[in-house]
């Protein structure tokens, strides 16, 4: 927005537009931020005890679920959802709300490491100028998104490199096995979308939907829709998985089944279902046979029956995820689950299986990178190739396998953090020029899934900025400045803003929009005031399975790595996935199945527990052939007796008070190997099982069921 | 002398009463109710040596027992547990300082933080166990205390709390339906906790205003209400599924 277009000016546009509370905007450069003043001194938009509410996006995973943060005086109250939002529809996470726990924790970086910004700005436009454009790198987190665009314009322009991007969840998503395995299937790359609303049956073989996967609140909607849909039965779900994960928990038969063995679990059942239907036999499903699988999987034959079953009475949706696809034939697993669709011929249809829109100014599906890209990253770091590595939006110290060594490879480069905690990478930088939090921050997001419509989420700052921080876009763009020539050629804006405005302006001439307007300044008020813009059209991708059926998936055994004598789960904590441990309430809240908060624990089966000689709170040493941890025992009644299973999301050696010398990281337990599509196989391996101590009087986990009783007959009983 | 005994109604016979339902088919058990809670009431958090001493302040909790074993082992329906707002109090009468006494006006069971002095009597008489005490004034270094709602009190040691339906909320809506002259319409506000549920599992309303969203549903299947054979008459209606 333009100075001509003051605030005053657009409060008056918001009061006709608005639907509901006026959802402000903030505006141009001269007043850009609200700012926070003290409860005696209002601003001018302010009224005594009126709330002032923004519309923004959220940054706590990528997803880009629409915010709306209540304010007070300058101050974030509350994070509630954008009810406008086509992609949460007012609903939020665990995690949408404790993003004010990041925005006023104690332990941020307050300041450039430099002391001020001029001469950060200096040293970020010398490290442009004197390294030769191929030395330099970025590596960015999965948002936001217009600072990717931005780092890849200046890259285009300059011969940098790209942008590459990584996130730990992406990694335990397997989202590069999900894109091959859709091309693959259906010659087109793509991040699949599962129409759970839709379907009568779900079988799920891991996929963690409702925790942290890919887009968690559509997904609940999408099981809120299988469960209660006005127009069918209640329909059923069945979970595939060794150790019974709090999407599993919801299921109406949990199969637990060896770890690896999804994929042909998935064969088995085409197979005996293509039997029971008659006729002839997909080729696909053809040489699998049944008995030796159930035998593989440990699972009954007749369960199987039983299951394959289901499919002639009903659609079912088949969903591969979670520790399935990161296992060493985790791509065929994939491939696998996904032709199980084929018998429902549901592939492009309701309660079937769709390839997910592109966002609006998104021409081609994009993936973070997969550990195999990370790796060869890391190659180019030690070799010298790369000599100023950029890092903003990720914490790729503590978010990438130990055994990768990226760590040791910061040595040969100088590093720039942007981020906003003082998290391990930053502790191992050498220049911190700390970015906005996100809920002081300009943005959009492209919506990657979840939603039928191409949505582009808009961010805007709720709050003026706390510290001393600034926008990693403004520095860059400032630096380019600096640096000159064909630098401030590929960023000629004054600042992030303008930016922005460039590229949603783009939007405008689109029809079909959810709005519209004459002149860009407006196009971008609205843009801010409703948290995005999306198009009215549904532009899910209707895979062609046609070949499906007579295309051929091998279901090979899975491979381990490792002496020990435990297959290993590693999951993504659903409470704090990997970047909450440092907000004091997402660590108090119960994790969903162990009501454990504030720590690490290993579930083990009670029986192996017993046989092991260990209880509750025990301290034990996991050991695989990468490394090992130490962390508490926690006995878990849903797991496989030959399986034991661990959250990441804790173990943080830096990252504030609340995350620093806490619980212990299932990431250092991780080898190198890869699955054919290139993620990491972070569940084929096999560790061992040490006890280190006895459970002492005091110590132990923290568990909300202490209060309540394990199986409820402790009901009153003190701790 | 003669003490009439108060006349016993049925919950849904109050007027002006606040209530909800919880759907534990669909409660995916994410802990968004919790941390919407806390964010929305000023709930402190404890740390992890009193949260292992069951000190723990979350005024919603979801349970969740075990049954049967592996491999025939289920989880029982996520259990959003909270204060049942109960016609029939167990925590009232037995509090020295009527620090927790019943609303006639809005049949919500309230507490009353300044005239709390600590005796925890009514957390040892509540059947549900959902009362919260301040064992200690816990620390919020700064600046976590700019996300204070101002519309909440900020508790400190040696007091009780408990979830309050949000009453910050429900006053809120009312006050800007009387300066417009009407009635709270049915669905104008919720609770924290049903406005983040990502599964919708939880809906507040009038019970008393059958044509409210909530009634609808307390009364269209089998619901149930926890403990209801204590006379509590709690205001929450749960429904299992499955």
């Amino acid at each position: 927005m333009t100075e001509q277009f003051s605030r005053r000016d657009f409060l008056k546009l918001a009061g006709l537009g608005a639907a509901t509370t006026a959802i402000l905007t903030g505006c141009g450069p001269a007043s850009r931020y609200v700012k926070r003043e003290p409860y005696q001194q209002m601003p001018e938009y302010n009224s005594v005890g009126q709330s002032t509410y923004y519309a923004t996006t959220c940054r706590e995973c990528a997803a880009g679920c629409g915010l709306v943060v209540r304010t007070y005086q300058g101050r974030a109250l509350k994070t509630e959802g954008n009810a406008n939002h086509p992609l949460n529809l007012g609903k939020t996470c665990a995690r949408g709300q404790a993003t004010l726990h990041g925005l006023y924790n104690p332990d941020r970086v307050q300041a450039p490491s430099t002391g001020d910004w001029d001469s950060a700005i200096q040293t970020v436009a010398d490290a442009l100028k004197n390294y030769k454009p191929g030395e330099v790198a970025f590596l960015m987190g999965m948002a936001p998104d217009h600072l990717f665009d931005l780092v890849s314009d200046l890259a285009n322009a300059t011969g940098m490199n790209g942008p590459v991007r990584y996130g730990a969840l992406g990694m335990f998503e397997a989202r590069a096995t999900l894109s091959k395995a859709a091309e693959n299937l259906f010659g087109q790359a793509g991040l699949p979308w599962f129409d759970l609303g839709g379907a009568q049956v779900v079988f799920s073989f891991g996929a963690n939907f409702l925790e942290t996967w890919l887009s968690p609140l559509p997904y609940t909607r999408g099981f809120v829709g299988l469960r209660e849909g006005e127009t069918k039965l209640r329909g059923t779900f069945v979970q595939f998985e060794a150790r019974m994960s709090a999407t599993g928990a919801k299921a109406d038969h949990w199969v637990p089944v060896r770890p690896g063995t999804e994929g042909l679990v998935a064969l088995a059942i085409g197979k005996l279902a293509s039997e029971l239907r008659g006729g002839a036999m997909p080729r696909v499903f053809s040489s699998v046979n049944p008995a030796e699988v159930a035998e593989s999987a440990g699972v009954e034959l007749e369960a199987l029956h039983h299951l394959a079953e289901m499919f002639v009475n009903f659609n079912v949706l088949a969903i591969p995820g979670g520790a399935a696809l990161g296992q060493s034939n985790g791509l065929e697993i994939a491939e696998a689950v996904l032709a199980l669709n084929a018998l429902s011929d549901n592939f492009g249809k309701p309660g079937g299986v769709y390839l997910s829109a592109l966002a609006p100014n998104q021409t081609e599906t994009s993936r973070p990178a997969s550990a195999e890209e990370m790796a060869a990253f890391v190659e180019k770091m030690k070799s010298g190739a790369i000599k100023a590595l950029f890092v903003h939006g990720v914490n790729p110290v503590f978010e990438l396998p130990a055994a990768l060594g990226f760590k040791d490879a910061l040595a040969n480069v100088e590093l720039f953090s942007f981020a906003t905690f003082p998290d391990e990478t930053a502790a191992e930088a050498k220049h911190v020029f700390p970015d906005h939090h996100g809920l002081e921050s300009w943005g959009y997001q492209r919506v990657a899934t979840g939603v039928s419509l191409p949505v582009l989420s808009g961010a805007q700052p709720v709050v003026s900025p706390f510290y001393d921080t600034r926008a990693t876009a403004d520095v860059l763009i400032a630096a380019a400045k600096l640096a000159g020539g064909k630098f401030a050629e590929a960023l000629p804006f004054a600042d992030e803003v303008e930016f922005i405005q460039s590229k949603v302006g783009a939007l405008m001439s689109e029809a079909s929009g959810s709005f519209s307007a004459a002149d860009a300044a407006t196009f971008m008020a609205y843009f801010q005031q409703y948290g995005g813009w999306f198009k009215n059209a549904d532009a899910l991708i209707a895979p062609d399975g046609s070949g499906v059926l007579n295309g051929n998936v091998k279901a090979a055994e899975p491979e381990f790595a490792g002496e020990g004598e435990f297959f290993f789960v590693p999951f993504v904590s659903p409470t704090l996935a990997e970047a909450g441990a440092n907000k004091p309430w997402l660590q108090e809240l119960p994790d969903p199945t162990t009501t454990v908060m504030w720590n690490t624990w290993v579930e083990i089966n009670p029986e192996t527990a017993h046989e092991l000689g260990l209880q509750n709170d025990d301290m034990v040493r996991i050991v695989s052939e990468a490394g090992e941890v130490e962390a508490y025992v926690y006995l878990y009644p849903a797991i496989r007796p030959d399986t034991i299973a661990m959250p990441f999301g804790q173990g943080h050696t830096a990252y504030g008070r609340y995350a620093e010398k806490r619980g212990a990281n299932p990431a250092d337990l991780f080898g190198v190997h890869f699955n054919e599509a290139g993620d990491l196989a972070f569940g084929g391996m096999k560790v061992k099982v040490e006890k280190v101590r006895a459970a002492q009087s005091g110590v132990g986990l923290a568990r909300l069921e202490s209060r309540i009783g394990v199986y409820g007959e402790a009901l009153g009983e003190e701790h | 002398m003669t003490n009439a005994i108060p006349e016993v109604k049925l919950a849904e016979e109050h007027v002006g009463k606040w209530g909800m339902v919880i759907n534990q088919d669909i409660c995916t058990g994410c802990q968004a109710c919790v941390a919407a809670c806390a964010m929305e009431n000023n709930i402190t958090f404890v740390g992890e040596e009193d949260s292992g001493y069951g000190r723990s302040m979350h005024w919603i909790r979801i349970e969740r027992f075990w049954e049967g074993e592996y491999p025939e082992v289920k989880m029982t329906p996520n259990q959003p547990m909270l204060c049942q707002q109960c016609g029939s109090a167990p925590c009232e009468p037995v509090c020295p300082a009527f620090a927790t006494v019943h609303s006639t006006a809005e049949s919500l069971n309230l507490q009353v933080y300044n005239r709390c002095v600590g005796t925890r009597y009514c957390a040892n008489n509540c059947p549900y166990q959902v009362r919260s005490f301040n064992w200690r004034d816990y620390e919020r270094p700064e600046p976590l205390p700019n996300q204070f709602n101002p519309d909440v009190t900020v508790r400190r040691r040696g007091v009780m709390e408990k979830c309050t339906f949000c009453i910050q909320r429900i006053h809120k809506a009312q006050d800007e339906a009387k300066s417009e002259g009407r009635e709270v319409m049915d669905g104008e506000f919720t609770t924290a906790c049903a406005q983040a549920c990502p599964a919708t599992a939880i809906t507040f309303g009038r019970t008393d205003d059958p044509q409210s969203l909530v009634s609808q549903l307390a009364h269209k299947g089998h619901g149930v209400k926890h403990l209801e054979e204590l006379g509590t008459l709690p205001s929450v209606t749960y429904f299992k599924g499955g």
